[in-house]
């Protein structure tokens, strides 16, 4: 393999060029691996804070009616179904809460504590009570904390549920939560008996939230639930179709960027090869003379394209994973309640990435290494020899 | 009676440029015998470079033959004519045109290389071949480091080691004064005498030719004088 012999040493000989394109090549996998840590931190937040606070698949209703009747039997049902690990009914309505002269329009659930805690865990979210205050039907509520900030409550005190069609009713608070979320100021807790009563509804529900070991089978589960009971099944994926979407578009757009980057990065790289090329016209010439074959000074060239690839991966992955690593150890200083409660900036370091970027980064410098080698070894080697 | 001759030309003509045509060589013909030791000569411009560098496959001529050892070079693919040049070629220019990332003796394996030896058996090789031209202690020297007729000795080594049946010069000791030609000259006829190489050499330098077995004189691109010198033993 002389190709590579004298590959390696253009590449040696040629410190200045070979650090420009180390740098360039090094500079964008860095920076696309920082971009892709940052990119899968925000989505894994995003996904992991909506599978957390979600049911991952909501029964709603069939066309036209406003109830689930008999529910029981369904809810056994899907209890039984593969990968389900909690199910829980609900009846929602809306209502009016009022404490002296504020009130405030809110989202009144009626739930079993405990069915909901194994559907979404509350409990982790509450701030002040007990969320399992509600098991028994009586009046008492659990609401969010921003709720109570604007209706000027804290615990022990009682508000006053204006239902319609319904006598004003008192409420003690006995829980406040706070998910980090828009929930917090429009949610609001009591006992699913207590609420099926106040509404005359009978034992209905207006939905039933599920929860599956694997978020990601909620789809398919869903779509089995729709065709088999003939209810509205929603996957949290269908339910956050436009955020899910945004996020792809996003990553679309990413991409074209990271495209930009590597672009900008191997015409640096076929500017130094072009150079190198221009420098070592005699040489080639000579080489052809020697019997080296066209094949083999165009082999010679794209080893050298790839060798400075080689040379800038192996820096940039180390530079992309330090600058990952120190930004993920940042704290910043931003409210909890923004981003869902973080303190720190969300970066997922996924050995992917790195494969990614840099196969991204070699297949564009072999291609920037194209242009050169082949015009090396399309050179007329009198004119190359005697261009001396 | 052709298997005497390593070079046969017949016809060759090389035309120049697309708008005004130069007629670099015309209609030459010329026979060579192996282990031959000539020179050719003629003013600038009379095409001397152009037939050899058409002896040496280097570039393809507009109409003629060539016939290497029998075979019609200007037939060849692009990939053979490499391999000819590699195995039966041997290039000599008036600037040495070393690799100058390379020291000595890996220039001179290049070729071996380039052929595909083995590196070990083309370090011995091309080790003998320095030594042989008077440089077996200048082996690990870069071109940078060496004379001009240093570099020379290199490149002659180079185009040696390969064992070629002919060798071309274009003004290779152009480049060097007359002392240190001299002795490039007087190399390159030993090393004619104990290979039994054909050497064809381009010079301006009277004296030089002299010393050759035979001189062609080359005037707008026709041979118009080929003289044997009454040199040979
Ligand atoms: N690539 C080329 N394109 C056009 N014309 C060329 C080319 N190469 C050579 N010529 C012309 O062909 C003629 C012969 O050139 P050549 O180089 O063979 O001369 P030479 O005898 O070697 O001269 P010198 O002694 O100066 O080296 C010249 O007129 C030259 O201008
Ligand atoms: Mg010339």
């Amino acid at each position: 393999m002389f190709e590579l012999d004298v590959a390696t040493r253009h590449i040696k000989s040629r410190r200045r060029q070979t650090l420009f394109s180390v740098i360039a090549v090094s500079l964008a996998v860095g920076i696309i691996i920082i971009f892709m840590s940052m990119m899968g931190g925000y989505t894994s937040i995003l996904i992991d804070s909506t599978t957390e606070n979600q049911a991952h698949i909501t029964v709603m209703p069939k066309e036209g009616e406003d109830y689930i009747h008999l529910y029981h039997g369904l809810e056994n049902h899907i209890y039984d179904l593969e990968g389900v690990e909690g199910v829980s009914s609900y009846f929602q309505g809306e209502a009016a809460l009022q404490y002296k002269h504020n009130a405030e329009g809110v989202l009144l659930y009626g739930i079993n504590p405990e069915d909901e805690n194994r559907v979404v865990n509350r409990d982790k979210y509450m701030l002040a009570g007990e969320f399992t205050s509600i098991e028994n039907p009586g009046s008492r509520i659990v609401l969010g904390y921003k709720l109570a900030k604007n209706l000027d409550v804290g615990m022990g005190d009682s508000v006053t549920a204006q239902i319609p069609g319904a006598e004003p009713i008192d409420f003690t608070i006995t829980g406040i939560f706070q998910t980090g979320t828009p929930l917090d100021e429009t949610m609001a807790f009591v006992n699913i008996e207590r609420l099926q009563d106040l509404y005359r509804s009978g034992d209905v529900i207006t939905g039933m939230g599920i929860r599956l070991s694997d978020p990601y089978a909620s789809e398919d589960l869903a779509n089995g639930i729709d065709r088999e009971t003939s209810y509205d099944a929603i996957s949290w994926m269908e339910q956050n179709a436009e955020i899910l979407t945004l996020l792809e578009t996003s990553e679309g757009m990413v991409y074209f960027f990271y495209i930009i980057i590597f672009g900008i990065s191997g015409f640096g790289v076929a500017n130094v090869l072009i150079m190198i090329v221009m420098e070592k016209m005699g040489e080639i010439g000579m080489l052809m003379a020697m019997g080296t074959s066209r094949r083999s000074i165009m082999l010679i060239f794209l080893l050298e394209a790839a060798i400075l690839g080689m040379m800038g991966v192996v820096v940039g992955c180390i530079l992309g994973y330090v600058a990952s690593a120190a930004i993920a150890a940042i704290t910043i200083p931003i409210p909890p309640e923004m981003y869902f409660g973080m303190d720190h900036l969300p970066v997922v370091i996924e050995f992917k990435n790195f494969i990614t970027a840099s196969v991204f980064a070699m297949v564009i410098n072999i291609i920037a290494g194209v242009f050169p080698a082949r015009r090396a070894s399309k050179m007329d080697p009198v004119e190359a020899i005697y261009s001396v | 009676m052709s298997e005497k001759y390593i070079i046969q030309i017949k016809n060759l003509t090389k035309i120049f440029g697309d708008g005004v045509e130069i007629k670099a060589l015309d209609d030459v013909g010329l026979n060579i015998e192996q282990g031959e030791f000539m020179a050719i000569m003629g003013p600038s411009g009379s095409g001397k470079s152009t037939l050899l560098n058409q002896i040496g496959i280097l570039d393809t001529p507009t109409s003629g033959t060539i016939l290497l050892d029998g075979v019609d070079v200007t037939k060849m693919s692009d990939k053979q004519r490499s391999v000819t040049r590699n195995k039966q070629l041997g290039f000599i220019f008036q600037y040495h045109h070393l690799l100058p990332d390379f020291n000595a003796l890996e220039n001179v394996m290049m070729p071996l290389l380039i052929n595909g030896v083995k590196r070990s058996e083309a370090r011995k090789t091309a080790s003998k071949m320095l030594e042989e031209v008077g440089l077996g202690d200048r082996m690990k020297h870069r071109p940078n480091q060496l004379s001009g007729g240093q570099n020379q000795r290199v490149a002659i080594a180079r185009a040696l080691v390969n064992k070629p049946s002919i060798v071309i010069g274009d003004e290779p000791t152009g480049n060097l004064d007359s002392k240190a030609s001299d002795n490039i000259y007087e190399l390159l006829r030993r090393l004619n005498r104990e290979h039994n190489q054909t050497f064809i050499l381009v010079t301006h330098d009277k004296r030089m030719a002299a010393k050759t077995d035979r001189t062609i004189q080359l005037v707008d691109g026709k041979i118009c004088e080929d003289s044997r010198n009454g040199n040979d033993d």
